[in-house]
């Protein structure tokens, strides 16, 4: 995914002397094809996250639309009155590339683990979020971004992840259904996680249980009245996230379901702690643990599905 | 022999002008009953000079393309800028002094979406160099000929943020901005030697790859000269360490530290202002 976003960036760079790209140090050889081809439009700045989310604030306000990639949690959390103040304040056309959103760099230890990054970005006004969940997707999302001024944050997952959303399409904010049917069972997502729960929709429906999987990769704004027949004929709707439990995706539908008045008792969640982890190992051993892998998610739902009442996790 | 430009800047009697902006901060600060009034008395020559001689702009088209920028990135002292903004044409007298009210277009910190004219919003210290390092680089990767100024604070110089920005103005070669230090050598809680020493100032920026001079931030000869006598094409970012008086012009705002900050201002306190400035 990775690959292909900054593959997106040089492309669109080419056609467009707006586009700029900007890294922190991102290591030899970061789109090394680029700053060949456009070396003006190609910045590798230093390790200074607050100072370049303040330059290319700069830049944006002067008319370029920078894409600015590196860490996740060096973006969120080392920067974050920067994307307040100096971005989203100004209403600045910037796109935050956030590499290793959830347990990615779990390896690294929890200073490299974006584990509560959306619910940080969401809660900045007028920043737009977003989860894509593979290439294809992402090369829909940058390309689109070109035509809309607000700014973006745009989480990355580990790369190479399997393609699951169709290639060549105009990316439209509009959650992507899997599915679109009523099903005993609808499981709500965003991002990388979506591989796993169409995983877990294959072993589902092996067994005889209908399952409709609804990907967000947009997270402002959910749209969740286009999908209120699917929600209320279903037995459970699981809401799978690879983020600490608040904030996030869950607390999205949440909001949008009391927005419409809509109650809502067979809503259960599968998410990361609300803790620091001080194991490292792989990011699917994280997952693993936490309930979040494909045969983990369809264990957790068959027991949900088998329950009479459902707890809330 | 070295110029003690802080005596200087102490020794300085203001002109009529400096006087008349004056007046018009306390009428902002009367109409508000708060504000950061002796850092906007710090600054008020440096503004002043920016917009008399330096600053390529025009109050009609506050957005013209070819305008020079200035942030304030010091917003607090905001009250200095509002007062050359009112006297340029920017905005009438009337709305300065709405300043702070509810609905104003003048808040206590200066605002781009809601005042044309200001370039940038400023409050939270350490943004304003970051921003115009981008917008310097901006006037480069466009090949246009505009200029970017920055003036921040002394205790400013705290933030973190404002030594990264220093290290890339320098890496980019960017000699077509300039920051100003209005250096009073004060902060809200005492003198900026006790609380985190700046010392040596001009050598760390020396040191930081800039074009470095020091001024009498309140002889707005000195500081026009300096600032017109900048070489353009050396690839060094310009420094100016403006040695300025915190509250300069106003006894009670210079000697005592309450005026940093103040609310609830009374019309009695006012009065004796403006009686102080007009036996300074």
């Amino acid at each position: 995914m990775r690959q292909e976003a900054l593959a997106t960036v040089h492309e669109l760079a080419r056609k467009d002397p707006r586009v700029l790209f900007v890294g922190s140090d991102l290591g030899a050889g970061t789109l090394e094809a680029m700053r060949q081809e456009l070396p003006k439009q190609f910045f590798m700045e230093g390790i200074s996250e607050q100072y370049i989310v303040g330059f290319v604030s700069g830049l944006a306000q002067e008319g370029f639309i920078p894409f600015f990639n590196t860490i996740g949690t060096f973006i969120t959390r080392r920067a974050y009155e920067q994307i307040c103040i100096d971005i989203a304040l100004h209403n600045l056309p910037v796109r935050l590339l956030s590499g290793g959103g959830g347990m990615v760099y779990a390896p690294l230890g929890p200073t490299h683990t974006a584990i509560e990054d959306i619910s940080l970005m969401l809660s900045i006004p007028g920043l737009q979020v977003f989860a894509p969940a593979d290439a294809n997707e992402m090369r829909a999302l940058l390309e689109a971004s070109i035509n809309d001024l607000r700014p973006y944050y745009i989480r990355f997952g580990k790369g190479g992840e399997e393609l699951v959303t169709p290639n060549f399409v105009n990316f439209d904010f509009m959650p992507k259904v899997f599915d679109s049917k009523e099903s005993e069972i609808v499981i709500c997502t965003t991002g990388v996680m979506l591989q796993n729960c169409l995983s877990a929709r294959k072993l589902l429906e092996g067994i005889g249980k209908s399952t409709t999987v609804i990907h967000f990769p947009y997270l402002n704004e959910l749209h969740m009245a286009n999908y209120l027949k699917i929600m209320q004929s279903a037995k459970n709707i699981v809401c799978v996230e690879e983020h600490v439990p608040r904030g996030g995706l869950f607390t999205q539908m949440l909001h949008e379901f009391v927005k419409l008045r809509i109650g809502i008792d067979n809503l259960s969640h599968i998410s990361l702690p609300n803790t620091f982890s001080h194991n490292y190992g792989s990011q699917e051993n994280h997952l693993d643990l936490h309930g979040l892998t494909k045969e983990k998610i369809y264990t957790k739902i068959l027991e949900l599905n088998n329950s009479v009442i459902n707890d809330v996790i | 022999m070295d110029i003690n430009y802080a005596e200087l800047a102490s020794d300085t009697v203001l002109d009529d002008r400096s006087r008349f902006l004056r007046a018009l901060v306390l009428d902002a600060l009367e109409g508000g009953g708060r504000g950061h009034l002796s850092s906007a008395l710090s600054l008020l020559e440096i503004v002043r000079v920016l917009y008399d001689d330096i600053l390529s702009h025009d109050p009609g088209v506050p957005l013209l393309k070819s305008r020079d920028r200035f942030i304030l990135s010091k917003g607090h002292g905001c009250l200095g800028l509002f007062a050359v903004m009112t006297d340029h044409g920017y905005f009438s007298k009337e709305l300065l002094k709405t300043f702070c009210n509810f609905d104003s277009k003048l808040g206590g910190h200066p605002e781009r979406f809601t005042l044309p004219g200001v370039e940038f919003s400023t409050g939270s210290l350490g943004h304003g160099f970051s921003v115009g390092i981008g917008m310097a680089m901006a006037a480069r990767l466009k090949q246009e000929k505009w200029r970017t100024y920055i003036l921040m604070g002394d205790g400013e110089l705290n933030e973190g943020s404002v030594w990264e920005a220093a290290m890339h103005a320098s890496q980019h070669k960017l000699d077509s901005l300039t920051i100003i230090i209005d250096y009073n050598q004060k902060q809200a809680s005492g003198t900026s030697d006790l609380i985190v020493s700046l010392l040596p100032l001009t050598e760390k920026f020396i040191s930081f790859g800039f074009e470095v001079s020091e001024v009498n931030g309140h002889d707005v000869s000195d500081l026009a000269n300096k600032l017109k006598k900048q070489t353009l094409t050396n690839g060094k970012p310009k420094a100016i360490i403006a040695h300025t008086i915190k509250g300069k012009g106003i006894v009670s705002a210079e000697t005592s530290s309450t005026w940093h900050h103040k609310a609830k201002i009374t019309k009695e306190e006012i009065r004796i202002l403006r009686k102080e400035l007009q036996i300074q």
